[in-house]
């Protein structure tokens, strides 16, 4: 297990696999985001994106899932005060593959005793090493 | 139609409401973000948060729900978002709790190059008590008002 003493700024982790399909995309956008462009592939064809791609915040949900399955159960961590500088830099597209590439930024101690913050970058990318999605999560990590 | 040129630094907008139940908590969580805090009840419990709380990433998707049927109400014409400048998850959000969220025109500027412009607003949702659970500064963009054509 990793506390918040025992991750460097400059580590580097790689991790997960998502593989993205329009069933889910419009799943999700019917619950959360049904904007034509989500929602429809002839939308989507017709929109600036020219084919159905996923929210942004279902491109979230998809990162938060890789997280706590190959981080949470090897970091104390317990949660997340937010993020900051948030970019949905490339559309998602069915039939893309999302991995995570995620590197310490920054240790801030914070005012409990028992926890400190952690800035950490994390870049999502699909199947051509392209960012798709790039963010600075404070997570919350317990000490030793 | 509401294009960009009809946002004012300064307007604010409420976007409704929406209860938080226990189903709807552990579907997404289960999907999404299965910690135990958030997927499963009798963990949750034991945990420091005293029971099930919603994912930050849940509450982030409600907001944008209230905030695409808001646009419809206004018919907005937005067309997306380049992201975000800050999130801020305040207070654990619980079943039972009704989400109000309200937004806040903070600057606008238009697209060099596309003919479309920028809005950075402030959205924050507040729970029953009044208390704010969630806090962003998000950039979203709508297409700008035709020009020349007689028929308006």
């Amino acid at each position: 297990m990793k506390y918040f003493e025992d991750v460097e700024v400059g580590d580097i982790m790689r991790f997960g696999r998502y593989e993205v399909t329009k069933e889910e995309i419009i799943e999700y956008a019917r619950q959360f985001d049904p904007q034509p462009f989500h929602l429809d592939e002839e939308a989507g064809r017709q929109s600036m994106f020219g084919g159905l791609i996923a929210s942004g915040w279902h491109t979230g949900a998809m990162f938060i899932r890789m997280v706590v399955e190959h981080m949470t159960p090897v970091h104390a961590t317990t949660g997340a005060m937010g993020f900051d500088d948030l970019k949905w830099v490339k559309p998602v597209r069915p039939g893309d593959v999302l991995t995570v590439e995620s590197e310490v930024k920054e240790k801030v101690g914070g005012r409990r005793p028992d926890r400190g913050t952690v800035k950490i970058e994390s870049r999502i990318q699909n199947q051509r090493g392209e960012v798709v999605m790039s963010l600075v999560s404070l997570v919350i990590y317990l000490r030793r | 139609m509401k294009y960009w040129e009809d946002f004012k630094v300064g307007e604010s907008t409420d976007l409704g409401s929406h209860s938080m139940t226990e189903a709807e908590i552990l579907a997404f969580a289960r999907k999404y973000d299965p910690q135990p805090f958030h997927a499963d009840p009798e963990a949750a419990r034991r945990s420091i948060f005293g029971g099930l709380i919603a994912s930050g990433w849940h509450t982030c998707a409600v907001m944008m729900r209230l905030s695409v049927e808001a646009n419809r109400r206004e018919e907005a014409a937005a067309t997306g978002s380049p992201g975000l400048d800050s999130c801020r998850w305040l207070k654990p959000v619980r079943p039972g709790d009704t989400l109000t969220g309200r937004t806040e025109v903070l600057e606008t500027w238009p697209s060099k190059s596309k003919p479309i412009g920028f809005v950075r607003r402030r959205v924050e949702m507040v729970n029953q008590q009044g208390e704010a659970v969630v806090a962003i500064v998000g950039i979203t963009m709508y297409r700008r008002r035709p020009t020349g054509g007689a028929t308006a």
